[in-house]
């Protein structure tokens, strides 16, 4: 057969296409589980670290997760726990960073006193500016942040704010865009907490 | 035909792809500020510029000369689609770090680079070592580039922090302009050294 020909071209570009796509959509099955685990365990470690829950291993996740009851509110869902003898509630949500999406979750106490937790499911921002958003120095400004007129305020911009009562965190010098795109998120994920669990405005 | 070793030094140094070809920048700026992400990254690249060779050497009698470059890039695809779902299922954590950049690796010229220059004209086993070693000449300079951009940018290598305390991270370090000096200065000692090598020689 000429292999400069037509009917051979055609025949042989269907063949390797066949062959290697065949391969792939065989791994891609028999990796799916697993990717599909890694997903729902990444998803139910963030709701339980923004609680204050650490679990690491696959097996503290699903039995942490265990207790978390599930509430389904029209379109919106929370996850509510006992966290050390206190009613937490958690929300995940997703709103605009400078590059694109911030995923994460809030926790706050049931009488909606203090933010629990924050966490960063996933982000877009530069590693080392934005990206800081996903770091401890930055989440860790939420533990026990007091809310104060339903709203948690991301502000100026500093070493991270030590006060737990003043409702105020620190934003991330170098990034004024995720660190308004963080304020934009907190304002409304909290004025929908708000609504569904009780403000106390 | 060339010998295995003068392939090595060819491609570690003295047609280096990223400082003698100057071919598979972009990934080169964009992965470099983190030392985990670009050895990750760039064993990817490694391991699809080395099986894509051998796999365009192994078929290339049979492939017709219109749709050649159609075919590699399909191998290329290929391979680093396995990259991808190999990362996502057992390494998710890194596979979330690199973002993207996973799916680029079809993009880096080094690969078609390798599988149209070299493969297409020379048996399997030494076009897979080609590609290797092409693979590590790439790994070596980004992985020197990651190093100080890790170092200036973050004050950690690898993740630990070496710098002390007080050390102020060079902002700068974090994106990619720094990448395109560090690049200009690897190119230019890289120039230099090799041609006092000629004078001498």
């Amino acid at each position: 057969m000429n292999k400069q020909g037509l009917l051979y071209t055609v025949l042989f570009s269907f063949l390797v296409s066949f062959v290697f796509v065949a391969v792939l959509a065989i791994v891609n099955g028999s990796t799916a589980e697993q990717v599909a685990l890694n997903l729902r365990l990444q998803r139910q470690r963030a709701i339980l670290s923004a609680m204050g829950r650490e679990a690491e291993t696959q097996q503290e996740i699903e039995n942490a997760y265990a207790d978390v009851e599930i509430l389904e509110y029209n379109d919106t869902t929370l996850y509510r726990a006992q966290v050390a003898g206190r009613d937490i509630y958690a929300k995940e949500f997703v709103g605009a960073g400078l590059w694109g999406p911030i995923e994460g979750v809030l926790a706050v106490t049931g009488d909606f006193e203090r933010a629990v937790g924050l966490e960063i499911v996933s982000h877009n921002e530069t590693p080392g500016l934005g990206g800081r958003v996903a770091e401890e120095p930055f989440l860790s400004q939420f533990r026990e942040e007091r809310i104060v007129d339903d709203n948690i305020v991301v502000g100026g911009a500093g070493s991270g704010d030590e006060d737990r009562e003043n409702g105020t965190v620190d934003a991330i010098t170098g990034a004024s865009r995720t660190s308004d795109g963080m304020r934009v998120i907190l304002d409304r994920e909290l004025s929908v907490l708000a609504s569904l669990i009780g403000g106390n405005s | 035909m060339s010998s295995p070793t003068q392939i090595l030094k060819d491609n570690l140094w003295y047609n280096n792809p990223i400082f003698m070809q100057v071919l598979g920048i972009c990934s080169a700026l964009a992965v470099t500020n983190l030392l985990v992400n670009t050895a990750i990254m760039a064993a990817g690249v490694t391991f699809v510029t080395a099986f894509s060779s051998l796999t365009v050497s192994i078929i290339k009698s049979l492939i017709p000369r219109k749709v050649r470059m159609v075919v590699q890039t399909l191998i290329i695809a290929f391979y680093t689609i396995l990259v991808d779902l190999a990362l996502r299922a057992y390494l998710p954590d890194i596979s979330r770090a690199l973002g993207p950049y996973v799916g680029l690796i079809i993009t880096n010229c080094i690969i078609m680079g390798r599988a149209e220059a070299f493969a297409q004209s020379n048996p399997p086993l030494i076009s897979f070592w080609d590609g290797a070693t092409s693979g590590i000449g790439y790994m070596s300079v980004l992985m020197v580039i990651a190093f100080f951009r890790e170092l200036m940018g973050f004050g950690t290598l690898f993740g630990l922090r070496v710098m002390p305390e007080n050390f102020v991270p060079w902002t700068i370090m974090v994106t990619a302009p720094s990448a395109f000096f560090f690049l200009g200065l690897i190119i230019w000692g890289g120039k230099t050294i090799m041609n006092r090598q000629g004078a001498t020689a």
